[in-house]
């Protein structure tokens, strides 16, 4: 019987990756881009300045 | 890494019951789930398997906001703890979660027979965890998050909290690491913790995670459960 075969197939498969999924290993770690960079910046008020454009300067003559 | 079709289109069930729960936390609505699943057929066991995956953080709104669960989702819950018990030889990460739901089902199930296994809730070993390097705790705790939930104890959380300074680096790890899941799940531990240091910024640090990762519902989940805790003054 096909159908009852595939459903014993489709839930042992279902219970292998529920194994995965309750035991994950940890991925490999991805390191920030300046996006990121920029969005923290943003985020912590103490760091404005570096988005800020530079001081103003006198022109000369 | 490559998925099978399987694995892609459980992660899929478990990101839909993960916005639920989203759902619920920030609006304090019912999780809704049917109480038809069985684990006799692909398709019941496949929501059952979706449930088991995201644990007791399936009825985290109703412990967070004393509420009783939809008859429902209580029955999902109880079907897929009956469905999914740990083999002999299960991780502990495998053991800790399915007694966590036991624990959630033994909160909330008021059967007239009881939840199954209410009478030996005997928690599983956690000396793992002591030998633990702070990277291996915090990816632990992480896919542990379930169990950090304020004025609950075991063996799990004596060990987060004997170890605050490890989890803060853990977090910050995981952030650089770009691993939302594993930061959103520390920082929802962290939100329990004593005694974690001022400099972390701890409440910056969740909403960079949430910012950077919070499209994924289950990294809005942990992010949302922290936020419910620490608003509830959660800090043991």
């Amino acid at each position: 019987m096909p159908s009852v075969d595939k459903a014993i197939e489709e839930i042992t498969h279902v219970r292998t990756d529920l194994e995965a999924a309750l035991d994950p290993a940890e991925p490999d770690g991805v390191y920030r881009d300046s996006r990121e960079c920029a969005a923290l910046a943003l985020l912590s008020a103490d760091t404005k300045l570096l988005l800020s454009p530079p001081t103003p300067r006198p022109k000369k003559g | 890494m490559e998925q099978s079709g399987t694995s892609a289109l459980l992660q899929g069930a478990v990101q839909d019951l993960a916005t639920d729960v989203v759902s619920a936390l920030r609006g304090g609505d019912h999780v809704r789930m049917s109480d038809t699943a069985t684990a006799d057929d692909p398709e019941g066991s496949f929501a059952l398997a979706a449930v088991r995956v995201l644990g007791a953080d399936l009825l985290l709104p109703h412990v967070l906001f004393p509420t009783p669960p939809a008859p429902g989702a209580l029955a999902a819950f109880r079907n897929t703890v009956e469905a999914f018990p740990p083999r002999a030889d299960a991780a502990p990460t495998v053991r800790w979660s399915h007694w966590a739901m036991r624990r959630t089902l033994v909160r909330f199930d008021s059967a007239p027979a009881g939840p199954p296994g209410a009478d030996d809730l005997t928690e599983p070993d956690a000396a793992w965890l002591d030998a633990a390097t702070w990277q291996v705790l915090t990816h632990q705790l992480a896919v542990l998050a379930p169990l950090a939930v304020p004025g609950d104890d075991c063996a799990v959380t004596r060990a987060a909290r004997r170890r605050p300074v490890d989890v803060a680096r853990g977090f910050v790890r995981a952030v650089r690491r770009r691993d939302w899941q594993q930061a959103a799940g520390a920082g929802r531990w962290l939100t329990l913790l004593e005694a974690v240091p001022d400099t972390l910024g701890l409440e910056a640090g969740l909403d960079f995670v949430e910012l950077m990762g919070g499209n994924d519902p289950r990294v809005a989940l942990q992010v949302q459960a922290a936020r419910v805790m620490r608003a509830a003054g959660a800090l043991v």
